[in-house]
């Protein structure tokens, strides 16, 4: 029972990391300097699919209230600078999005542009060193809590929180190609490619930090299965660039879509079966089961997760459906 | 400064702004409801320009509603990391279920609907909007499921210092729920329905064009409003006796009862001042005041009669100068029933001071200084933008807007690739 919803908190931040990715990464190429018309046009782009992509995190921070209430308080107070910039770009994110358009004039909407800009930017950065957070272990005390929030400040957090910044980016210019109109995505090409060679980089210097890393070694209870799935992060950023150099843009947006979703399994996996490790006293570290809520409330949860689950993503994937394809001028236009 | 004083400022900011915006849009989506509904039955072309015009607003209001309500569900474990660990086993099952059941759909289907004008059939793009309302009231109600747990815990019990739950449907027929569900929702409905009559009043007013648009809304504002004050001031006054019986000392009262539970709390929690500040009962004595002065909505229903509400002209005035009521109204309506539950955070079981997340003051203080700055400055703008929009009239909403129709409201079309 844990393990399944463990299993769901999972889907749900990794579905939101990747939904969520290529918000922020449309919303940090804004700042390439492009035409007025071709920024909206990005924006739009992402358009249905942007209110249904940030509920993932909701989602999962309801889950994680309701199946992992422990867990919860002290993953969050515990990473508070991290979780605050996080929150700060998701906010900064969601106004400028459904407000920019809003205004008549041009500099208002400019503006509004470079909040979204700094938005993505603090919730790529915040959500990455949350996750890098985890990897290192944190200082958990016998007592229960996390103390301080100075164990955040490391090379590894740092260079995660980068790499998950490239990865967006990457995710984001990759989704352009697969949606705007084929001219304009094909112009986009080469950019996407360049961006997914930064996020190999990135993500290369994140893992090589981390295997060097002391903390993160301590705190990994299956390294090898850590250092697995980091193998296939590289892997689907390659495919995704071989892809793209091949005028696939939907098999690298999976590819993309792959490698936002793999940093969640991989934490989730190298920790298991803890999801807090402590790196001041080991019997303080939480294991899954400890931090689940009590069976009544998991039962409870468990009889209303499985008919509303398939509704829930059966809404989304309608969403997908109806919008599928790539826009044209036709599509409607409100961002 | 403490972390609890500050913690507990955080939390009553974003609280407040997060209800200005969530009761507008739960009144509003619901008169828009009707006219969609009215627009696809009837097949007037009126109908669909009320919905684009107040659906537009409806759309921004709703932008803010999210963004706080983002950080508020974030809080809890920012902020209040006891909360979810000595009862997050039973508060926490709500709060889940909101999200999953309503909040993740809600937003599912509002961006199907806003994207789906003239792409959809009018049946699927009314059933989405349906959906988006419905969901709306799915999120109230398990909100004030999760609060009714908080002002008056049920269903549990404690083992090893942390609550378990017992019995969930203790929970739905908590008796601090229903009657202040009722009072909420009804809230809203006056909120969105006196919002509708003011600016329609300002529009007829200044004899902007879209006179036949704006009688309408007018009409349909005024009745919602004062039907629903009544509804306000019956579910109101009927929470009197429930929570009465559930929080004896919500409103400083010194009855024997309270005097009781003050003694055993002494001895189990050892001395302390276990009465409400005055500022609850303060915050109960103007909204009564205010809902008093609402109740006089229903003098304006008789002139709706041959249009003399708006012949008359004044009406149209004390319509705009009443906008502002129902919003004072809700705050002080959540300071009653937040700060008269002091200083508990689950009554009588868990106290502020065993809530609140061991962050230093100096963290904690610049998370409050920086949320409130950033999400005031985003209300503030969003109210600028919705007061210009609403001023703009219904000529050219860019909701619903034919992809193939120039933008009349842009200084400088940007055609997306046209």
């Amino acid at each position: 029972m844990e393990l399944a919803w463990h299993a769901l908190l999972g889907l749900f931040f990794a579905g939101y990391l990747v939904l969520g990715g290529y918000d922020y990464g449309v919303g940090l190429l804004l700042a390439r300097g492009a035409d007025a018309s071709r920024r909206r046009a990005a924006l739009n782009a992402v358009g249905p699919f942007f209110l249904g992509n940030e509920v993932w995190l909701v989602a999962s921070a309801g889950i994680l209230f309701g199946a992992f209430p422990v867990l919860e308080g002290e993953l969050l107070a515990g990473s508070y600078p991290a979780v605050l910039t996080a929150l700060a770009g998701v906010i900064l994110v969601t106004a400028g999005v459904q407000l920019r358009s809003r205004p008549e004039s041009m500099r208002a909407r400019t503006t509004w542009d470079r909040v979204i800009v700094v938005g993505s930017l603090l919730a790529a950065l915040g959500w990455g060193v949350v996750l890098a957070g985890l990897l290192q272990g944190v200082p958990l005390h016998a007592d229960g809590h996390v103390a301080g929030v100075t164990h955040l400040f490391t090379p590894f957090a740092a260079a995660a929180g980068l790499a998950v910044l490239a990865l967006t980016v990457a995710h984001g210019a990759t989704f352009l190609t697969l949606r705007l109109p084929a001219v304009e995505g094909d112009r986009l090409r080469p950019l996407a490619r360049r961006l997914l060679r930064t996020a190999l980089v990135a993500v290369g210097a994140a893992v090589l930090v981390g295997v060097f890393s002391d903390r993160v070694r301590a705190a990994a209870q299956r390294p090898m299965v850590g250092v697995l799935l980091a193998v296939l992060l590289v892997v689907a950023l390659l495919t995704a660039w071989v892809a793209l150099g091949r005028r696939r843009p939907g098999v690298a947006f999976a590819a993309t879509s792959a490698a936002l979703a793999l940093p969640v399994l991989l934490v989730g996996a190298t920790l298991w079966p803890y999801v807090l490790v402590s790196t001041v006293e080991p019997h303080a570290s939480l294991t899954v089961t400890d931090a689940a809520a009590s069976a009544p409330t998991l039962r409870l949860l468990g009889w209303l997760a499985v008919p509303l689950l398939p509704a829930l993503l059966g809404f989304q994937a309608m969403c997908w459906w109806i919008f599928r394809g790539r826009i044209d001028g036709r599509a409607p236009v409100y961002w | 400064m403490d972390t609890l004083l500050l913690a507990r400022l955080q939390f009553a900011t974003t609280a407040s702004v997060h209800f200005l915006f969530v009761a507008v849009t739960l009144g509003l989506v619901t008169l828009l409801v009707g006219m969609q509904t009215a627009w696809v039955v009837t097949g007037n072309h009126r109908w669909e320009r009320m919905t684009r015009f107040w659906g537009q607003l409806y759309v921004i209001n709703y932008v803010l509603g999210i963004a706080t309500g983002i950080v508020m569900e974030f809080q809890f474990g920012l902020n209040w990391s006891g909360l979810s660990r000595y009862v997050g086993n039973v508060f926490g099952a709500p709060l889940a279920i909101e999200t999953l059941v309503a909040f993740f759909l809600e937003s599912t289907f509002l961006g199907m609907w806003i994207f789906g004008w003239h792409r959809l059939r009018r049946g699927v793009h009314l059933a989405l909007l349906y959906g988006v309302a419905i969901t709306a009231y799915a999120s109230a109600f398990w909100i004030m499921v999760a609060n009714s747990w908080l002002q008056n815990p049920v269903g549990y019990e404690v083992r090893d210092g942390v609550a378990h739950l017992t019995d969930f449907s203790a929970l739905l027929t908590n008796p601090t729920l229903w009657t202040a569900l009722g009072h909420v929702v009804s809230a809203a409905l006056l909120t969105g329905g006196l919002l509708v009559a003011a600016i329609s009043a300002w529009h007829l007013h200044r004899r902007t064009p879209d006179f036949a648009l704006f009688r309408s809304s007018l009409r349909i504002g005024v009745v919602t409003a004062a039907l629903a004050i009544t509804l306000v001031q019956g579910f109101g006054f009927a929470q009197f006796a429930p929570v009465g019986g559930a929080q004896p000392t919500k409103f400083g009262a010194t009855s024997p009862h309270a005097e009781e539970l003050v003694a055993e709390w002494t001895a189990r929690f050892g001395p302390g001042d276990y009465l409400p500040p005055v500022l609850s009962s303060f915050g109960l004595g103007f909204m009564i005041l205010i809902g008093f002065a609402l109740g006089l909505l229903w003098l304006f229903v008789p002139l709706l009669w041959r249009d003399w509400i708006i012949r008359l002209r004044f009406p149209l005035w004390l319509l705009m100068l009443a906008l502002p009521l129902p919003f004072v109204a809700l705050i002080l309506g959540w300071i009653a029933r937040e700060v008269g539950r002091q200083p508990w955070v689950a009554y009588g079981l868990l106290p502020v001071d065993q809530a609140v997340s061991p962050i230093s003051p100096w963290l904690m203080g610049t998370s409050l200084i920086g949320f409130t700055l950033l999400l005031g400055t985003l209300a503030v703008t969003n109210w600028v933008l919705l007061a210009r929009h609403a001023a703009r009239g219904a000529a050219d909403p860019a909701l619903g807007r034919p992809p193939a129709q120039p933008p009349a409201d842009d200084a400088r079309p940007e055609p997306a690739f046209a």
